[in-house]
């Protein structure tokens, strides 16, 4: 294991790499950390600790989540990577719907390219519609609940501070979107992965001396050991996949022999990776804005019943149940987005292979789909069980609402660190081959 | 003093926000978003995109000055 990591640090072309990627993040952690132009960072700070004995399952825990905690302290990537997210959904879905970017998506990659463009445009839109949202619930004190007034953190009040907040928070997502490129193309791994992975772990060393300091040794010992086996258990599942055995056919052209070889197809059982609980979480966080939107304390029916089902903590049955079931449907529905068993048995059949025991054509087809919704539906269940634990844990103890392993998070973590692990490897094997032909 | 930096921030963003959209984005969308496959860019950047990097980071690093700078100012001054 060590061995790895000095092999990897001894490859020059990887080294680079590697601290390419470890520069850009640090260059991010910093600008999160940096208060926006016309916030007292003292206040804030305060702010924060008197909201941090409350709920953390807030109105804006998710957001906050992607953005490592900057979207709370106002900084000015207080935005984080959400918009690009949000957009990412926004388009993903809208394939489905719009001809137009079906046709786009089966152009191959000059479509792709065309497509990340307007992701890129909606981010921008996106980022501006957010960063206006959120300085308007500072300003009036949404942002903490009410436990802060909003004169402290944000002294100068006029509208051409306020302006120039959102101008900064947009660039700043602009320029985080940039950074995310940049590691794709120059570092180790996905950039917009990595980026939402930095943010994901550096809460975690709060939360952790948090709960260190407010309850016993012997409940942080068992939320650790918790949350090893969480982790253990998702690495398990995410690496679980089914190799259904491909044979190729033999053929000549001119002189060369072609195929001949067998190998595999592999179905993951969690194929659409976190990808559903994000869609699902995203989706129940608009009765959350609404509530925002309509005011709190009104006694419009809609606000009653959304606040008492949907309401902030997200602790109610019904909330939960939806939050299982959308999970399990966008898990379904994802799938099919991304592999089309149709497509897959036609191009095995232009290439001469074939399914031991099944024809080529529409019966490997119906196989493969017979096969996929199999493996879906525990892959499904087991992604929404994950993503319930922590609210199931906050329902069961009650007292103990800041376990640090999110259900979202740990997910996050596992297959992003797994996705960057494997693509260094790649590199290292590269490497070695080399050598070892020298 | 406030005022020319909050104008000089807010064109400095509107230029930020252009540059990067400038570039040609790599990486494709959601699905190799969380784990999905390797993709390889093949090719090296091109001589306009190492321009605009430069001026990217010029930019930026103004506008982070200036951030940094026009902060201070309001808290001292309130």
């Amino acid at each position: 294991m060590l061995g790895a990591f000095v092999r990897a640090f001894r490859t020059p072309d990887l080294r680079n790499k590697l601290l390419f990627t470890l520069f850009i993040l640090t260059i991010y952690r910093l600008g999160s950390v940096i208060p926006a132009p016309g916030i007292n960072p003292d206040a804030i700070r305060q702010c924060l600790q008197g909201a941090q004995t409350e709920d953390t399952t807030g109105l804006y825990s998710l957001v906050n989540l992607f953005s490592g905690g900057a979207l709370l302290q106002l900084a000015i990537f207080a935005l984080g990577i959400m918009p690009y997210i949000t957009a990412s959904i926004i388009l993903n879905l809208l394939t489905v719907v719009i001809p137009r970017l079906e046709a786009l998506k089966k152009e191959g990659q000059a479509g792709q390219a065309k497509i990340t463009q307007y992701t890129r445009y909606l981010t921008v839109a996106l980022a501006l519609l957010q960063s206006t949202s959120i300085i308007a619930m500072a300003r009036t004190g949404q942002l903490f609940q009410g436990a802060c007034p909003p004169s402290s953190y944000m002294p100068s009040e006029d509208l051409l501070t306020l302006i120039t907040i959102v101008f900064v928070m947009t660039a700043g997502t602009c320029v985080i979107m940039w950074f995310g490129e940049l590691i794709t193309e120059r570092g180790v791994g996905n950039g917009m992965s990595l980026l939402i992975f930095t943010t994901v772990v550096a809460v975690f060393p709060s939360s952790m001396a948090r709960i260190w300091s407010e309850q016993s040794p012997w409940i942080f010992a068992i939320i650790c050991v918790a949350g090893l086996v969480l982790i253990a258990g998702v690495v398990f599942m995410e690496q679980a996949q089914r190799r259904i055995p491909v044979q190729y056919a033999k053929r000549m052209v001119g002189r060369r022999m072609y195929g001949g070889s067998s190998t595999y197809i592999p179905l993951k059982v969690n194929q659409a990776g976190v990808i559903p609980v994000i869609f699902a979480s995203s989706l129940l966080y608009l009765p959350q804005l609404a509530i925002g939107l309509l005011g709190q304390d009104s006694d419009n029916p809609v606000v009653d019943f959304l606040s008492t089902y949907f309401g902030p903590t997200g602790t109610h049955p019904v909330y939960m149940a939806s939050f299982f079931a959308l999970i399990v449907g966008f898990a379904f529905f994802y799938v099919a987005i991304t592999f089309n068993p149709a497509e897959v048995a036609d191009n095995m059949k232009k290439y001469g292979g074939f399914i031991p025991g099944i024809r080529p054509g529409r019966p490997t087809a119906e196989y493969l789909d017979f096969v996929l919704t199999r493996l879906t539906t525990p892959g499904a269940l087991y992604l929404g069980l994950i993503a319930l634990l922590p609210m199931l844990a906050l329902g069961a103890s009650g007292a103990s609402g800041n376990f640090p392993f999110g259900g979202t998070s740990i997910l996050i973590m596992v297959g992003v660190g797994l996705d960057t692990v494997k693509q260094i490897e790649s590199h290292l094997q590269q490497r070695n081959y080399e050598g070892f032909l020298r | 003093m406030v005022l020319g930096l909050s104008i000089v921030l807010m064109i400095c963003s509107v230029l930020l926000v252009l540059l990067v959209l400038l570039h040609k984005g790599k990486g494709g969308g959601l699905s190799d978003l969380f784990g999905g496959g390797v993709t390889s860019s093949l090719g090296g950047s091109s001589v306009v995109e190492r321009n605009l990097d430069r001026l990217t980071i010029i930019t930026g690093l103004i506008w982070v000055v200036c951030a940094v700078v026009l902060g201070l100012l309001i808290n001292r001054g309130a």
